[in-house]
């Protein structure tokens, strides 16, 4: 019995070891995002298609890595989203990550101060095929020409609609699908037929505490009808018929009551689910959240809930409001072992794209788009088209978090009719002028 | 007959005050009770109606879910350094410096006493990015010293100890120095423990301040083993936390609030005495 309890013993020993060994070969890597922390549901999980949302996801996805691969182990270090304040003073006192998860509207505000590698000869040298990424996708980590970034998928404002309410209110046609507005006359019409017909105002609208929805709205609209309000990415122009024709549309649906007031998000999300109105104008992220409300017997969306391309409502084009997730290499000095070991896990999230948009958000790659596996997920097929419309701010615009900021504040003021609609609109190009013109 | 009078309308007030108390402590605590309600609720249900917050089921896994982080008891033990540290540091430096401001005859006093006291006037932002860049020069950020040493500072804590030793009467050094005691004897032996309990509330509310702390932990502290509990917890949530994580979100909010909780506990005679005198001086 003592000589099996010591074979046991020096063979965990010898087991133990070797693994040390193998983990000590290994090149360390930290890759700083955001996303959450989910440990005590998939701390362990190694089978990416157990995994749901993008915690879940995400995790499984680094546990994979870290199981499959030979070379490289990825420490995650989870941050408050999203993060830039703690990345920005981490660059400063010369300890950033690896790598870090970046919005595309943020690259250009750290590629142009020298803070990103440029990632092209490095993805061709690992197989990363860039014409295989969606037109959104590239145009979001490209840069003066060059790839900053590897994309990692594409977001979108899409409308989420309470079929059952849409019933009620005679707007869903013959083949079941709902009957949208096709230009804004249309758009009040139905607005109005909702209220009439169900008593509920026709748009769910996140307009409390944050300014999200006006400025991806606003965004939009200014797409829809061929406006480029940054020809000059140093200077915006909101003082066009085509700004105004947005901002009134907006301040017109809030005056006649067809949307929901005063709900900040997790307000406007509550509320949708309760079938309060009857389209809920927000991001591909809460696709599966209502798909598994409307599984639900006895639910507001119960056998009742689709998810629509933004309806075109101006005759100029589809395009939509985007941005997009995405991971950067931290210029710093890397030795060649650690950048090989960033491209390697980078490839990997590549190769595993299709996994990350079964979080809702739109996958980066058009192979995968076109994917079978891809357009049987609830609901895709009919926002697909996103990834081709889905636009973000020229990438030479500076700053376009805090622009989008300041866009929403004053769109949102014309919007509830705290200032005239030109008002509005003059302080916002003025304001954001003033900021682009300082920022260097 | 008069009396009577007075003792029944004297009654009849008490009984409005206690009423009244009673009914804004009950305001004052809804917030409280709806957090620690909504902690034990699942997540999926809080994301369509917080009013089933009323009704079963209710779980506990709010709370075991912050136990599997990795890191919590290691932001739990970096916040107490932290919050011990600075505490420490000021009670020192804020009595040093408040003896010598009230009892020490030296040129300039009055002009460096007001320039302290302008700290008050200076919030952190204002300084922050200087702070930080200082910090990454000497290479300290992600250590002990370089979280702890800005909040030693105290304007405040200067301010309160001064005017406290100013107010215990001069004739007490002089009787020491009678007795040949040194100036230092004579503060450490003498006065410091006449100090209690301004050291007290000012060692609550450093604690408390310290332990909350967020926006410099969050750019000093950058690697996740050198996150306060502040930052820690606040990387765990979910990018939508307010809608899909509802329930986790006010779980952390209770377990980060418990040991300032259980400060209150311990301290609340001081913390009185010292909002009670705040309010009279």
């Amino acid at each position: 019995m003592r000589k099996l309890t010591t074979a046991l013993l020096a063979g965990l020993v010898v087991t133990a070891g070797a693994s040390a060994a193998l983990a000590a070969d290994k090149t360390e890597i930290s890759a700083a995002r955001f996303f959450g922390a989910c440990e005590a549901d998939y701390g362990t999980v190694t089978d990416v298609t157990k995994a749901n949302g993008e915690c879940g996801i995400i995790t499984a996805l680094i546990n994979k890595f870290n199981a499959d691969s030979k070379t490289t182990v990825v420490k995650p270090e989870i941050v408050e989203w999203p993060g830039y304040d703690q990345l920005t003073a981490r660059i400063r006192s010369g300890e950033p990550p690896t790598i870090s998860v970046m919005h595309e509207a943020v690259i250009s505000d750290y590629s142009s101060r020298g803070l990103l590698e440029p990632l092209d000869e490095d993805f061709a040298k690992a197989g990363v095929d860039v014409n295989d990424m969606t037109d959104a996708a590239r145009q979001g980590v490209t840069k003066d020409g060059k790839i900053y970034a590897m994309p990692f998928d594409t977001h979108t404002w899409l409308w989420h609609i309470n079929m059952n309410l849409f019933k009620q209110a005679g707007l869903v046609d013959s083949a079941g699908k709902p009957i949208l507005p096709k230009s804004t006359d249309e758009l009040m019409k139905q607005a109005q037929q909702f209220k009439d017909k169900t008593g509920k105002p026709y748009f769910i609208s996140t307009l409390a505490n944050e300014t999200a929805f006006y400025t991806r709205t606003f965004d939009t609209l200014l797409y829809q009808q061929n406006a480029d309000f940054f020809a000059d990415p140093n200077k915006v122009n909101f003082s066009s018929p085509e700004a105004k024709n947005a901002a009134q549309l907006l301040a017109d649906i809030f005056a006649k009551d067809y949307t929901t007031k005063n709900q900040d998000y997790a307000a406007s999300v509550s509320s949708f689910a309760a079938g309060d109105g009857g389209v809920f104008i927000c991001g591909t992220w809460l696709i599966d959240t209502y798909d598994q409300e409307a599984k639900k017997e006895g639910a507001a969306l119960s056998k009742g809930y689709a998810a629509t391309a933004f309806p075109q409502i101006y005759p100029g084009s589809p395009r939509v409001w985007a941005d997009g997730h995405s991971w950067v290499l931290l210029k710093q000095d890397l030795s060649e072992a650690q950048r090989a070991s960033a491209i390697e896990f980078m490839k990997f999230l590549w190769d595993n794209n299709y996994e990350w948009s079964r979080t809702g958000h739109l996958p980066v790659r058009k192979s995968i788009i076109d994917s079978d596996a891809f357009k049987n997920l609830p609901h895709r097929g009919d926002i697909a088209s996103l990834a081709v419309n889905g636009t973000a701010l020229p990438s030479a615009v500076k700053r376009q978090f805090s622009i989008q900021e300041i866009e929403g504040e004053e769109v949102g003021s014309a919007m509830r009719g705290d200032k005239p609609v030109d008002q509005a609109l003059t302080d916002a190009e003025t304001r954001v002028n003033e900021l682009l013109a300082n920022a260097k | 007959m008069a009396a009577s009078e007075h003792i029944v309308g004297r009654g009849i007030g008490n009984k409005l005050i206690l009423f009244t108390v009673v009914l804004v402590a009950v305001i004052w605590m809804l917030p409280i009770a709806w957090t620690l309600l909504l902690s034990f609720k699942p997540n999926s249900e809080l994301m369509i109606s917080t009013a089933s917050a009323f009704r079963a089921p209710y779980t506990l896994k709010n709370y075991t879910d912050i136990f599997q982080s990795s890191g919590v008891f290691r932001w739990l033990w970096n916040s107490a350094v932290v919050s011990v540290g600075v505490t420490v540091g000021i009670l020192v430096l804020s009595s040093l410096a408040g003896y010598g401001f009230a009892r020490a005859e030296f040129k300039g006093r009055d002009i460096i006493f007001v320039l302290v006291l302008l700290g008050l006037a200076v919030p952190e932002q204002a300084v922050i990015i200087a702070r930080h860049q200082m910090f990454s020069d000497l290479k300290m950020h992600n250590t002990y010293p370089a979280i702890i040493l800005p909040g030693l500072s105290s304007a405040f804590g200067v301010f309160l100890m001064t005017q406290y030793f100013k107010a215990i009467p001069k004739d007490i050094d002089e009787a020491a120095m009678l007795d040949n005691a040194s100036r230092f004897k004579i503060f450490w032996k003498v006065l410091l423990p006449l100090t209690i309990p301004a050291q007290a509330t000012l060692g609550i509310f450093s604690f408390l301040g310290a332990w909350n702390d967020y926006l410099w932990p969050l750019i000093s502290a950058t690697k996740p083993e050198m996150f306060t509990i502040t930052v820690g917890i606040a990387s765990t949530q979910t990018n939508f936390a307010q809608s899909e994580g509802l329930g986790f979100l006010m779980a952390q909010a209770i377990f980060a609030g418990l040991p300032v909780f259980v400060v209150y506990l311990f301290f609340q005679k001081y913390i009185v005495r010292a909002v009670a005198g705040a309010a009279i001086s």
